[in-house]
């Protein structure tokens, strides 16, 4: 029993682990940009194929390393073609604007990689299980924990301690002053829109050997990075890190104890943060 | 010009012009285009189905004008997309039956189907079922309008009963799409299971589009099942092979489903698949001289690709639907209608004959696994059903209203 516990809380982990690295990429460019990013579900899927694209000719971790550079790429040009032009508009163009975008790369993977479902294989040498309290566990579940585990201590380090950070935090806060202090706030924010894309990309290659490929994949991983987004506080990083764990274990859990109601308690929650505590678990700082 | 003259030219032309107002209504009659409606997932969890259904469509309709048309008839359709989702299909199919596409096919999930059909009489329009499973269409839930050609759940329990007597495993776990479909076929599997004196020992119902199968997954593990029955399709499909295989779930856990190991799921399985069982509702393998003319004109018109279960399924609904035309002489969706109800008509299948008391075509089945033939694996039948066998009698729940 408690064995089964265990493995159901590392279940809720992986989960929530790759939760994180979607819905911190969300985060980052809200921060920066003030924009709702309706395209962050086509950039993970856009991450899958292209990391499989790249996997079958040179193995999975190039795809994955690929994937995150072509993707932090097209994430600079996002931001130099679209957000930038749009940054004095009103936000709903913009959030209109990234709906369209999801459009389109939906459309985009029709046509380059069909409409049939695709997976990709699992790397060799995590194709294996690791033996956890004699309940096998398949190893590259753990990848996907610890993956996760270096996205948040390295985006961490870096905003914390680095001088690009330092921008980064001073430019969510408030753009005018941190300008006005001589920051090149635009490059600072094609860099971000890049890092949170790359995210995207990322996030989309690790979950590729757990899902199949298709063009609508990033549809409800989206609304729950969405969920994450707003239940931890919008444009807070610690904040999407506690609320993606505890909808990753949420999510599990609520599947076992509850059935009936496991797809509701993430909106439930959703709801309850927006009434009680609107800026949800940790108000509104990167 | 004389006075004789011109008035013989007005008379000519007043004859012509009456001429004329007789033959084109004649003319427009013959040539009043069959209007097909596909509201159909293009996009979604099913995306890969509509795909398919899109497919045969576009076949069968480039094989009928090829000829010169259904009766004369030229054919048409229009594809628009559902996401399976029953509202939005019921929009979508409101949209079609209003420009003129009242013949509706190629819908794709039961919850969908079942939100169109008491549209239908309304609408003025008919829909023709060929990948919708749930009983409750050509059940309770029986529309004079609403026509299936593929196998309804009760059909396919129906061969599961044989085919599971032969099997030695005693605990089941069974696990479906939450969904009109899912929970129906998980309904029926439990249903053959304790008529054999086994146990289900646990039902889980994930909703449409899931991401992480893990919690399933392990309840399975921890039920202590021996036995798998699995009613998910397209990307959940193959979502949870896939991770039921990193698990150890599948190598463990004798497996077999509906809808789950198709030829197209097979495909981006690999080698996960091999050795799950499962209903085979078609295959483009099946041994009869009209299927083999069809995949070898299929192969030709699609790069030498084969038809996959629901393609053959699909194209054997436009088969109906034209024979029924041809018969009913007209495309009014209630001529159309009139011809189907009890109609039998000839198919890839052999000669097939709908239910008149619940519209429900009556089909042979088929049972098999997934194994390498010609150097690639796919669903390989290995029983067969002759149509009687493999049709229980109507229940009686379907109540339906004269043509």
């Amino acid at each position: 029993m408690a064995n089964a516990l265990l493995i159901q809380i590392l279940n809720g982990l992986v989960y929530g682990g790759l939760l994180f690295i979607v819905s911190v990429g969300l985060v980052l460019i809200f921060g920066l940009r003030r924009v709702v990013n309706f395209a962050h579900g086509s950039l993970f899927m856009i991450g899958a194929y292209v990391g499989f694209s790249i996997a079958t000719v040179a193995g999975f971790w190039a795809g994955l390393v690929g994937a995150a550079v072509v993707l932090a790429v097209a994430g600079a040009l996002l931001d130099v073609t679209v957000f930038r032009p749009l940054r004095r508009q009103d936000p709903i163009t913009t959030v209109l604007v990234t709906f369209g975008l999801l459009l389109i790369l939906e459309d985009l993977a029709h046509t380059v990689w069909g409409k049939e479902t695709r997976s990709l294989p699992l790397p060799e040498m995590l194709s294996g299980s690791v033996d956890i309290l004699g309940e096998p566990f398949p190893a590259y579940r753990l990848l996907v924990i610890a993956v996760a585990a270096a996205v948040g201590i390295g985006l961490a380090l870096w905003l914390r301690f680095s001088r690009v950070g330092l921008f980064v935090r001073a430019s969510s806060v408030d753009p005018v002053t941190t300008a006005v202090q001589g920051v090149n706030t635009d490059r600072v924010s094609a860099l971000v829109v890049a890092v949170g894309t790359a995210l995207a990309g990322l996030s989309g290659t690790i979950a590729a050997p757990l899902l199949a490929l298709s063009p609508s994949m990033g549809g409800s991983i989206l609304i729950e990075s969405f969920i994450v987004v707003v239940v931890g506080g919008l444009g807070s990083f610690s904040g999407a890190l506690i609320a993606a764990l505890a909808i990753g274990q949420i999510h599990n859990l609520g599947i076992i104890y509850v059935p009936w109601a496991a797809t509701m308690i993430p909106f439930l929650l959703m709801v309850a943060v927006l009434v009680w505590r609107p800026t949800g678990f940790a108000g509104s700082h990167v | 010009m004389t006075r004789t003259n011109s008035l013989k030219l007005r008379a000519l032309g007043a004859a012509s012009a009456l001429a004329l107002s007789f033959t084109l209504p004649a003319l427009a009659q013959a040539q009043e285009v069959l209007k097909i409606g596909v509201p159909t997932a293009m996009s979604g969890t099913y995306a890969d189905l509509g795909n398919q259904a899109k497919r045969a469509i576009e076949f069968a309709i480039a094989e009928a004008n090829a000829k010169g048309g259904v009766a004369g008839h030229k054919v048409e359709a229009k594809i628009l997309d559902t996401e399976a989702k029953p509202d939005l299909a019921r929009k979508q199919s409101e949209r079609l039956a209003l420009e003129g596409y009242k013949v509706l096919t190629g819908v794709i999930a039961s919850g969908e189907a079942l939100a169109i059909a008491p549209m239908l009489d309304r609408w003025d329009a008919l829909y023709v079922a060929t990948v919708t499973k749930s009983d409750k269409i050509t059940g309770d839930s029986c529309v004079r309008r609403a026509f299936r050609v593929n196998h309804q759940d009760a059909q396919d329990a129906a061969v599961v009963k044989p085919w599971l007597a032969g099997r030695k495993e005693q605990k089941w776990a069974i696990i479906g799409m939450d969904g009109a479909w899912g929970r129906g076929s998980g309904a029926g599997f439990k249903e053959a299971a304790t008529a054999h004196g086994k146990t289900v020992v646990a039902e889980l119902y994930p909703p449409l589009g899931a991401t992480d199968y893990a919690a399933y997954i392990q309840q399975i593990k921890a039920s202590g099942a021996e036995g798998l029955w699995v009613a998910l399709a397209g990307r959940d499909a193959v979502s949870f092979a896939t991770q039921a295989h990193q698990f150890g779930l599948l190598a463990n856990v004798f497996t077999a489903g509906v809808s789950f190991v198709t030829d197209n799921t097979v495909q981006a399985m690999g080698e996960t698949a091999k050795g799950i069982h499962g209903i085979i509702n078609y295959s483009s393998t099946l041994d009869t001289p009209e299927n083999k003319s069809f995949a070898a004109a299929w192969a030709k018109h699609y790069n030498g690709d084969q038809p996959s279960n629901f393609e053959g399924e699909t194209y054997l609904g436009m088969q109906v639907i034209f024979q029924a035309v041809e018969k009913a002489k007209s495309v009014k969706p209630i001529d159309i209608a009139r011809a189907m109800s009890g109609g039998s008509f000839e198919t890839i299948l052999g000669k097939l004959a709908f239910r008149p008391e619940d519209n429900q075509l009556i089909l042979p089945n088929y049972f098999g696994h997934v194994a390498e033939a010609d150097g690639k694996l796919r669903p390989v039948v290995t029983m067969s059903f002759p149509a009687e066998q493999a049709t229980p009698a109507p229940t009686g729940a379907c109540k339906l209203q004269k043509l």
